[in-house]
C-alpha cells in the first residue's frame, strides 16, 4: 500500500479536483494506494511516511518525498503525462 | 407564488440546493446515479458546515461576549470563515444562478475581446455569489443581487488580465491567470503603495528572508494547533480564573472545540466539492469547446500560489498582527478565526507586485488586513441576516458572524455598498467596471504588441 500526498493552498480547493483523478487512475491501473489531501502551510515538518507527493503549488524545501507537478489537472492540459510519471514514480 | 417561494426558503439550502444540483447534473449528463450522489453530496456538506457554525457559536460566542464584558474587548462578530462563506453564498437564490451568470459574462467578455481570461475555475464563483447574495439581501431584489454579481466578474476578469504578467513571471505559470475574487481584489492596494515604497529609500532596500521565518513560524501555519491556542488565549482573557475547577474545564474545552471547528471545516467543505467536480468539468468541457486554440489565459484558484516560501512567511506573520489589530483597532468587532488561515490568499497577488519583497509584503499586508476588518465588521450584520436565510444556525444568545474572505473583501464592500444605493448605484458601478475592464483591456493589448516586437 503506497501512501500518496495531494498538496494545495487550502487542503481542499484544488486538491480534491486532484486526488479525484489521480485515485481513478490508480484504481485503473491497479496500484494499492492510500490518498490524502493536505495544505501547503501544514508541511512546513516535511512529509513524513508519504511515497509520492503531488502538489498544485510550491512546497517547501523540508519535503523529502518525490514530487509530481499537479498543475496540468487543472488547465487539463498534459494531464496523461503526469499520470504516467505518477505512475512510474510509485513503481520505482 | 409566495407560497413557492416561502415553501423553499423552509426547506432550506440543505435540501433546496440537492435538487438544483441533480438537475444540473443530469442537464451535463452525469447519468441519474451519479447525479442523485453528487445532489445528496452537496446536501450532506451543508449539513455538517451548519453543525460546525453551530460549533463554534455556541462554544466560542459565549467567550467572546464574556471577553468584551471584561475587559471591553468588544470582539463579538465571530469570523466563520471561508468555508462557511463558500456555503452561504451557493445556498441563496443568487448563488444557485452565479455559475451560469458568471460564465455566459465570461464568454460574452471573451467573444467581444474584453478579457482573455476563461476562468475554468467555477468553483470560485462563490465570490461573485457572495457580493451578490448580500445586494439581494440589501434590496430585497434576487435580480439586483444577480446584476451585482454579474458586475462582480466582469471586474475580476479585469484584474485577472492585468495581473497575468506578474504572475507569470513571479510564479512560472504559462498562460494561467487568476481569476480569484479574494486574491485579485488585494491588487487595489498593493500597486499604489508598492509606488510609494518605490520613492522612500530604507524600505527600498530591506530585505529578510522567507525560508527562515516559513521555519520558525511555521506552527502558526497549522490550524489545529493556531485553534487550540486561540481557544486557550480566548478562554483565559473570557472566563478567567477565580474558580479554578469550573474555568480551567471551560477553557481546555474551548481550545479543543476552536481547534475542531478549525480543522474541521474545510474538511465538510471538501464534501461539497468532490460532488461539485462532475458538474464544473462538464461545464468545463461545455465552455472549452467554443473556445478551442484560441490564445485565452486559464483561470485557476490561487491556491496554486500559495505555497511561495515569501507568500507563507508573511501570511504567518500577519497572523499574530491580524490578531492584534482586531484588539486595538477602535471600532471593530470582528474576532478573527477561521480565516486566519485564508490569509495567503489575501496577499498572493500583493506579494509579485511587491516584487516578493517580504518586508514591504509585510507592511501592504498589515494596511490590507486593517481595511478587511473594518469591512468585515460593516458587512457583519448583512452577513449574519444572509447566512440565516439559508438555514444556517448561528447558535444560541445570537452570535453575529462574518468573515474576512469574502466579508472583509474591498471588492464585496464596494459592490454591497453600491447595492445600498438601488439600481442607480448598481448601473453607475456597472459602467464604471465594464470602462475598467475597456482600459484594463487596452492596456494587455499594447502589452502584447511590445512583447511580439523582434529583438534588436
Amino acid at each position: 500500500m503506497k501512501r500518496v500526498l495531494i498538496v494545495c493552498g487550502t487542503g481542499v480547493a484544488t486538491s480534491t479536483v486532484v486526488a479525484d483523478k489521480v485515485r481513478k487512475h490508480l484504481a485503473a491501473v491497479g496500484i494499492e494506494a492510500k490518498i490524502e489531501q493536505t495544505k501547503v502551510t501544514e508541511l512546513h515538518r516535511g512529509a513524513k511516511g508519504y511515497d509520492l507527493v503531488v502538489a498544485t503549488t510550491q512546497v517547501p524545501a523540508s519535503v523529502d518525498a518525490p514530487v509530481v507537478k499537479g498543475l496540468s489537472f487543472l488547465t487539463g492540459m498534459g494531464v496523461e503525462e503526469t499520470l504516467a510519471e505518477i505512475e512510474q514514480k510509485l513503481s520505482d | 407564488m409566495e407560497s413557492i417561494t416561502s415553501y423553499i426558503t423552509d426547506l432550506g439550502a440543505a435540501v433546496a440546493l440537492p435538487f438544483i444540483i441533480f438537475v444540473f447534473a443530469l442537464v451535463l449528463r452525469q447519468g441519474a446515479g451519479d447525479s442523485l450522489r453528487a445532489a445528496l453530496k452537496v446536501g450532506i456538506g451543508f449539513i455538517g458546515i451548519n453543525l460546525v457554525i453551530g460549533l463554534l457559536a455556541n462554544v466560542v460566542g459565549p467567550a467572546a461576549r464574556a471577553m468584551a464584558e471584561n475587559f471591553g474587548i468588544e470582539l463579538t462578530v465571530l469570523d466563520v470563515g471561508w468555508p462557511a462563506s463558500a456555503a452561504i453564498a451557493f445556498g441563496t437564490q443568487v448563488g444557485a444562478l452565479a455559475i451560469p451568470v458568471g460564465l455566459v459574462v465570461n464568454v460574452v467578455m471573451l467573444g467581444i475581446g474584453l478579457t482573455r481570461t476563461l476562468d475554468i475555475d467555477l468553483w470560485n464563483y462563490w465570490h461573485i455569489a457572495f457580493s451578490g447574495a448580500l445586494v439581494a439581501v440589501a434590496t430585497g431584489s434576487t435580480i439586483a443581487g444577480v446584476a451585482a454579481a454579474a458586475v462582480h466578474m466582469v471586474i475580476i476578469l479585469a484584474l485577472a488580465d492585468w495581473s497575468q504578467p506578474l504572475i507569470e513571471d513571479y510564479y512560472g505559470f504559462d498562460n494561467v491567470s487568476l481569476p480569484h475574487g479574494t486574491s485579485v481584489a488585494y491588487a487595489v492596494f498593493a500597486i499604489p503603495m508598492n509606488a510609494l515604497f518605490e520613492r522612500i529609500p530604507g524600505l527600498r532596500d530591506w530585505r529578510a528572508d522567507p525560508e527562515s521565518i516559513q521555519q520558525r513560524f511555521g506552527v502558526l501555519g497549522e490550524s489545529t494547533v493556531l485553534g487550540a491556542v486561540l481557544g486557550l488565549i480566548i478562554g483565559i482573557l473570557g472566563y478567567g480564573f477565580d474558580d479554578p475547577r469550573a474555568d480551567s474545564i471551560a477553557i481546555l474545552a474551548l481550545a479543543i472545540n476552536l481547534a475542531a471547528a478549525m480543522y474541521l471545516l474545510p474538511k465538510m467543505v471538501a464534501v461539497l466539492m468532490e460532488a461539485l467536480i462532475p458538474i464544473s468539468e462538464g461545464a468545463q468541457s461545455l465552455v472549452r469547446k467554443r473556445f478551442p486554440g484560441r490564445t485565452v489565459y486559464i483561470g485557476l484558484d490561487s491556491a496554486i500560489a500559495i505555497g511561495a516560501p515569501a507568500v507563507i512567511a508573511v501570511s504567518l506573520l500577519l497572523v499574530p498582527i491580524t490578531l492584534l489589530l482586531a484588539v486595538v483597532l477602535p471600532g471593530n468587532r470582528v474576532l478573527p478565526l477561521v480565516d486566519l488561515a485564508t490569509i495567503p490568499f489575501i496577499v498572493c497577488i500583493m506579494v509579485p507586485i511587491f516584487k516578493g519583497n517580504l518586508i514591504r509584503s509585510l507592511i501592504g499586508g498589515t494596511v490590507a488586513m486593517a481595511a478587511t476588518l473594518y469591512i468585515s465588521t460593516g458587512l457583519a450584520a448583512m452577513v449574519t441576516e444572509t447566512s440565516a436565510s439559508v438555514g444556517f444556525d448561528s447558535g444560541e444568545g445570537a452570535t453575529e458572524i462574518s468573515s474576512l474572505v469574502d466579508g472583509g473583501n474591498p471588492l464585496s464592500g464596494l459592490i454591497v455598498l453600491a447595492g445600498r444605493m438601488g439600481w442607480a448605484g448598481l448601473a453607475i458601478l456597472a459602467v464604471l467596471g465594464v470602462a475598467f475592464a475597456y482600459l484594463i483591456k487596452s492596456m494587455v493589448s499594447r502589452r502584447a504588441e511590445v512583447e511580439e516586437e523582434p529583438a534588436l
